[in-house]
C-alpha cells in the first residue's frame, strides 16, 4: 500500500521537476508533483496498478505555459492526487494516457478543445464537446495579459523543488 | 403534385456529387465500419437519450458490433462562464449544470470556495445543506428510476415518481426558493432558514415514501420482464469502473462501497449512521437496487438530520458578500452527487473572477465507459444499459 | 343471377357498415385508451374537450386529417403510399364472417376462419413495406421485426383455434358460436382454457401491442415501422391497429366467449360487451408491463406457446376421437 510520501519517493526517483505536499482540508488533495512530459505514462501506470482512477484532467494557462493537471482517486484509500506537466503554448504536444486508462480518451479530448493541446496517441482526438469548424483561438486559453504566475495559482503547495531550471523558470529559486 | 394533399416532390430532395451523407462525426465513424453494416445514429432527437445525446452505432442486424456517443449537444461552456463572472454571480450556473441534481454542484463549488478561503459555517447551515442535499439525492433518484422504467417500455411507473417528486419539490421550494435547478446555497451558509412547515412536511415524507417504496418492489421491482431485462445485462466489475473512472451507483453496483461522504467526509456526514450500500450483482439490475436503496439510506441521513437540528443563524455573520473576492490558491471539493462524484477544482489568483474553474461531471465518466459496455449487446440491452447509467445531458455536456 | 347480385348488395352494405364499425371503434378505443392509461397512472386523462374529454378523439382525428402527409427524401413513393392503404383495406374483409349477433352476420362464410386468417396474414406485409420504402434505417429495423414477431405469433393462434375447429367441427364461426350456450360454463373456454390462454398471449403479439410492441418500440426504435408517417398516413395504420384489436377481440369473443350469446338475453350487446373487455384487458396490460426483448419475445413463442398449442391441439384430436 503506498502512502502519499511513497508516491512522493517514487515520482523523485521518476525525475520529477517539483514535489508538493498540501494541505488536504483546504486543497483537497494530498500530494502533486510536475512531472516531465516523458515520464507520465510510467508513472500513471503504477498508480494504475496500485488501484487508482483518474478522476479528471483539468488544464489551465499560466504564464509560464500550459498546466495540464491529471486527478487521481485510489478505489481502495482515500488520498486524491495530483500530476501536473507543464507544456509550452507553442507546441502543446504530451503523450496521451489512453493506454492506461481508456476514461482519459474523453478529458484528454476535452482539454483538446478548450486549450488546442495535442495528446498523442489518442485514439480518436476529434472535437468532443465543441463543434468541428469552430473558428478563432481554443475558447479557455487567456490573453497574455491575464496570464498569472504558477506560483501565484498555489498549484506548488509546499514544493520541493528538484529542477533548477524549472524552478528559476517559476520565478521560485532553488 | 401538390394540391389539397400537400405532397412534397421527392425529386426535389437531391445529394450534389461527391458528398456523403452524414456529418464529420458520421464521416469519422464510418471511416472505421465494415461495409454492409448499418450505422445507426441513435439521437441527438431519441425517445431515450434523456436529451440530446447523439450515439453512432455500428449494427450487425440488431446487435451493436461498435457504437460512439457523440457529445455537445447541450454543452454551453460553464468553465468559461466560471472565469469571466464572479464567484457569486457563478452560484446559479450551478443549479444548470445537472438540473436533477443541482445542490450537489452548487454545495461543490461553494464548498471549495470556502474552502480555499478558510470559511468555517455555521452548524445549522451544515445540517439544512445535508438535509436539502438529501432530499434533492432522492428526488433524482425517483426521476430516474421512472424514466428508467420508460426505458424499458413501463409508461407508467414515471408518473407515480413524479407524485413524490412534486412534494420533495414542495419541501425543497421552502427553503431553496425554486423546483428545478435550485442554487441556494452561499459562501457562509445557505439563503434561507427552515421554518415549522418544512420540518413538519419533512417528517411527514419519510414515513409515506418508505411505503411508497415498498408499493414500487411489489409493482415493478418484481416484476419478471423487468427482472428479465436487467439481470445479467451490462456487467461492469471494478476493473472497467477504474480505467474509465466512473463513479457513484455503478462503481457500488460493482462491489466498491465507495462513497464521498464517507471516504472523505465533508460537512456533518461524519455525524449520520447510513449505509452505503454496493452490490450484489453488477448488472443493470445491480444498479436498480443499488439506487433503491441509496433513496432510503438518505432518508436515513434527512431523519436524523430532521431530529437533531441544532439552533443558530443559517449564515454566518460577515458572509462574504457580492464583491467577495477568492484568495489566491486551489482547492479540489468533491461531494457525493446522485450520479457519482461531483467535484469542482477552482484556482484563483487573488482577483475578482476565479483563474480557472473545472467542473469534474461523473456523467461524463460514466459515460465514457458505454461504448465498451455495450459493444456487442442488442439494441434492447443497449438502451437499458445507458439508462442504467442514470445519464444527466446537461452534466455531461456542460 | 338474383342470389349473386343479392350477395353483392350484401357484401356492400356489409363493407359499409364495417367502415363505419371501425371508424367508430377507433374513435371509441382513443378514447378509452387514454382514459384508462389517465386511471392507471393517476391522473384524469382527457377532459378538457367536450364532456369528460369525450370530443378529445374527434379532436386527434380533425387533426391527423388535416396534418400534412410528409414525404422524406429519396422514399419509394409508390410503395410508400401503398403500405399505409394495404394495412387498412384487408381488414374491412376480416370482419365479414364475424356473428355479431344472432341473425346479424355480415356473410356466411363455411370457412370463415380460414378467410381471417388468410387476409390478416397481409396486414404484416404493409408493415415490411411502409419499413422498406421509409428510407429509414428504425422503419427498417421495425419492420424486420413486424415480420419476424407476426408470422411467429400466428402460429399459436392458429393452434389454439384449430382445436376448437376439432372440438365443435365446424369452421363457420356462427356454427361455433351456435354450439355453445348462454352461460359461462357451456362456453368453449370452459373446455378449452389452454387454447384461450395461447389464444389471449399470441393475440398481443399479432396485434403487436404491449408489452410485444417491438416493431414500433418507442424507447429504442422512436416509431418502428411508421416512423416516417404523417397525417393520414399514420391515420390509417392507427386505424387499422385498432380495427385488428377489434377483430382479434370478436374472434376471441365468439371462438372462446359464446359470441353474442349470454346470460338473460343473447343478442348483440353481448358481442360487443365481451370484444370491449378483452380490449380492455390488451390495453391494461399495455400500461401495466415493461416490454419483452425480442428474443424473449420470440423464446416465449417457439419455446412455450407452440409446444403447449401442439399438445393441446393433439389433447383435442385424442378426445374427439374417443368421446365424441
Amino acid at each position: 500500500m503506498n502512502g502519499p510520501e511513497q508516491w512522493l519517493n517514487d515520482w523523485r526517483k521518476a525525475g520529477a521537476l517539483s514535489l508538493s505536499r498540501h494541505d488536504p482540508a483546504k486543497e483537497g488533495i494530498t500530494v502533486s508533483a510536475f512531472l516531465p512530459a516523458a515520464a507520465l505514462i510510467s508513472s500513471a501506470e503504477k498508480l494504475g496498478q496500485a488501484g487508482y482512477t483518474l478522476l479528471d484532467i483539468s488544464a489551465l494557462e499560466a504564464l509560464e505555459g500550459l498546466v495540464v493537471t491529471y486527478h487521481f482517486d485510489s478505489f481502495k484509500e482515500p488520498g486524491r492526487l495530483a500530476l501536473r506537466v507543464l507544456v509550452s503554448p507553442r507546441k502543446p504536444a504530451l503523450p496521451s494516457l489512453y493506454s492506461v486508462f481508456q476514461g482519459a480518451e474523453w478529458h484528454e479530448r476535452e482539454a483538446a478543445d478548450f486549450f488546442g493541446l495535442v495528446f498523442e496517441n489518442n485514439p480518436n482526438l476529434i472535437p468532443l464537446l465543441l463543434p468541428d469548424d469552430l473558428p478563432g483561438p481554443p475558447p479557455l486559453r487567456k490573453k497574455n495579459g491575464a496570464l498569472s504566475p504558477i506560483s501565484k495559482l498555489g498549484l506548488l503547495g509546499q514544493a520541493e523543488i528538484i529542477d533548477p531550471g524549472f524552478g528559476a523558470a517559476c520565478g521560485l529559486g532553488e | 403534385m401538390t394540391g389539397c394533399f400537400n405532397f412534397i416532390n421527392p425529386l426535389a430532395v437531391t445529394e450534389e456529387p461527391g458528398t456523403t451523407a452524414g456529418d464529420f462525426y458520421t464521416r469519422n465513424f464510418e471511416k472505421k465500419a465494415v461495409p454492409g453494416r448499418i450505422i445507426l445514429n441513435l439521437g441527438p432527437q431519441h425517445p431515450s437519450t434523456h436529451g440530446v445525446l447523439r450515439i453512432l452505432c455500428e449494427m450487425d442486424g440488431e446487435y451493436i458490433v461498435r457504437c460512439e456517443p457523440v457529445l455537445g449537444y447541450l454543452h454551453r461552456m460553464h468553465e468559461k462562464m466560471g472565469e469571466v463572472k464572479t464567484p457569486w454571480q457563478f452560484i446559479p450556473n450551478m443549479g444548470r449544470v445537472d438540473y436533477l441534481h443541482p445542490l450537489a454542484w452548487t454545495w461543490a463549488f461553494v464548498g471549495a470556495c470556502e474552502r480555499l478561503a478558510g470559511i468555517e459555517i455555521p452548524e445549522r447551515a451544515e445540517y439544512l445543506r445535508v438535509i436539502s442535499c438529501e432530499l434533492n439525492r432522492i428526488s433524482s433518484h425517483l426521476l430516474w428510476w421512472g424514466a428508467f422504467v420508460m426505458d424499458l417500455g413501463g409508461v407508467t411507473p414515471i408518473l407515480y415518481a413524479f407524485e413524490e417528486r412534486e412534494k420533495i419539490n414542495d419541501i425543497l421550494q421552502i427553503i431553496t426558493g425554486s423546483r428545478l435547478t435550485m442554487s441556494s446555497f452561499r459562501f457562509g451558509g445557505v439563503c434561507t432558514d427552515a421554518d415549522e412547515r418544512f420540518k413538519s412536511l419533512a417528517k411527514e415524507f419519510i414515513p409515506y415514501l418508505r411505503e411508497r417504496l415498498k408499493m414500487y418492489k411489489g409493482l415493478v421491482t418484481d416484476n419478471i420482464i423487468l427482472r428479465r431485462r436487467l439481470e445479467g445485462i451490462g456487467p461492469m466489475d471494478a476493473d472497467i469502473c477504474r480505467r474509465y473512472g466512473a463513479t457513484g451507483p455503478i462503481l457500488r453496483a460493482a462491489g466498491l462501497a465507495r462513497d464521498t461522504r464517507k471516504d472523505f467526509p465533508y460537512s456533518v456526514y461524519h455525524k449520520f449512521d447510513f449505509p452505503v450500500p454496493a452490490g450484489p450483482a453488477n448488472d443493470c439490475f445491480g444498479r436498480y437496487l443499488v439506487r433503491l436503496s441509496e433513496i432510503e439510506a438518505s432518508l436515513m441521513i434527512v431523519e436524523q438530520a430532521l431530529a437533531s437540528l441544532p439552533e443558530g443563524s443559517h449564515i454566518m455573520e460577515k458572509a462574504p458578500k457580492a464583491n467577495w473576492k477568492l484568495p489566491a490558491g486551489e482547492s479540489y471539493m468533491a461531494v457525493e452527487g446522485a450520479r457519482g462524484q461531483v467535484a469542482v477544482h477552482v484556482v484563483s489568483d487573488g482577483g475578482p473572477k476565479p483563474y480557472r474553474v473545472k467542473l469534474r461531471a461523473p456523467g461524463f465518466s460514466n459515460l465514457s465507459l458505454f461504448a465498451e459496455a455495450a459493444a456487442g449487446t442488442l439494441l434492447a440491452d443497449a438502451i437499458a444499459i445507458l439508462g442504467s447509467l442514470d445519464l444527466v445531458i446537461p452534466e455531461v455536456d456542460r | 343471377m338474383d342470389l349473386s347480385l343479392a350477395i353483392f348488395v350484401q357484401i356492400i352494405v356489409a363493407v359499409l357498415l364495417i367502415i363505419g364499425l371501425m371508424v367508430g371503434n377507433a374513435v371509441v378505443m382513443v378514447y378509452m385508451e387514454r382514459k384508462v392509461a389517465g386511471f392507471i397512472q393517476r391522473r384524469p386523462g382527457p377532459y378538457e374537450v367536450g364532456p369528460w374529454g369525450t370530443l378529445q378523439a374527434v379532436c386527434d382525428s380533425m387533426k391527423l386529417l388535416a396534418k400534412q402527409v410528409f414525404l422524406p427524401g429519396n422514399v419509394d413513393f409508390i410503395l410508400y403510399y401503398l403500405a399505409p392503404i394495404l394495412a387498412f383495406l384487408p381488414v374491412l374483409l376480416l370482419f365479414l364472417p364475424v356473428p355479431f349477433g344472432p341473425i346479424l352476420t355480415p356473410l356466411h362464410i363455411n370457412e370463415g376462419i380460414v378467410l381471417i386468417l388468410a387476409f390478416a396474414g397481409l396486414g404484416v406485409l404493409s408493415n415490411l413495406l411502409a419499413g422498406w420504402s421509409s428510407n429509414n434505417k428504425y422503419s427498417l429495423l421495425g419492420a424486420g421485426r413486424a415480420v419476424a414477431q407476426t408470422v411467429a405469433y400466428e402460429i399459436p393462434m392458429i393452434l389454439a383455434l384449430l382445436a376448437v375447429v376439432l372440438q365443435s367441427g365446424s369452421m363457420d364461426l356462427a356454427k361455433i358460436v351456435g354450439q355453445q350456450g348462454q352461460y359461462p360454463w357451456q362456453w368453449n373456454i370452459a373446455l378449452q382454457p389452454l387454447a384461450f390462454f395461447i389464444y389471449l398471449v399470441s393475440l398481443v403479439g399479432e396485434t403487436n401491442r404491449a408489452p410485444f410492441d417491438l416493431p414500433e418500440a418507442e424507447s429504442e426504435l422512436t416509431a418502428g415501422f411508421h416512423t416516417e408517417y404523417s397525417g393520414m398516413g399514420f391515420a390509417l395504420f392507427f386505424l387499422s391497429e385498432y380495427a385488428n384489436m377489434l377483430l382479434v377481440s370478436f374472434v376471441c369473443a365468439s371462438f372462446f366467449l359464446g359470441g353474442y350469446k349470454g346470460p338473460f338475453l343473447d343478442g348483440i350487446w353481448w358481442t360487443f360487451i365481451k370484444a370491449y373487455l378483452i380490449m380492455f384487458f390488451i390495453v391494461w396490460i399495455r400500461w401495466t408491463f415493461p416490454r419483452v426483448r425480442f428474443d424473449q419475445l420470440l423464446n416465449i413463442n417457439w419455446k412455450w406457446l407452440l409446444p403447449l398449442g401442439l399438445l393441446n391441439l393433439w389433447l383435442t384430436a385424442v378426445l374427439v376421437k374417443f368421446l365424441v
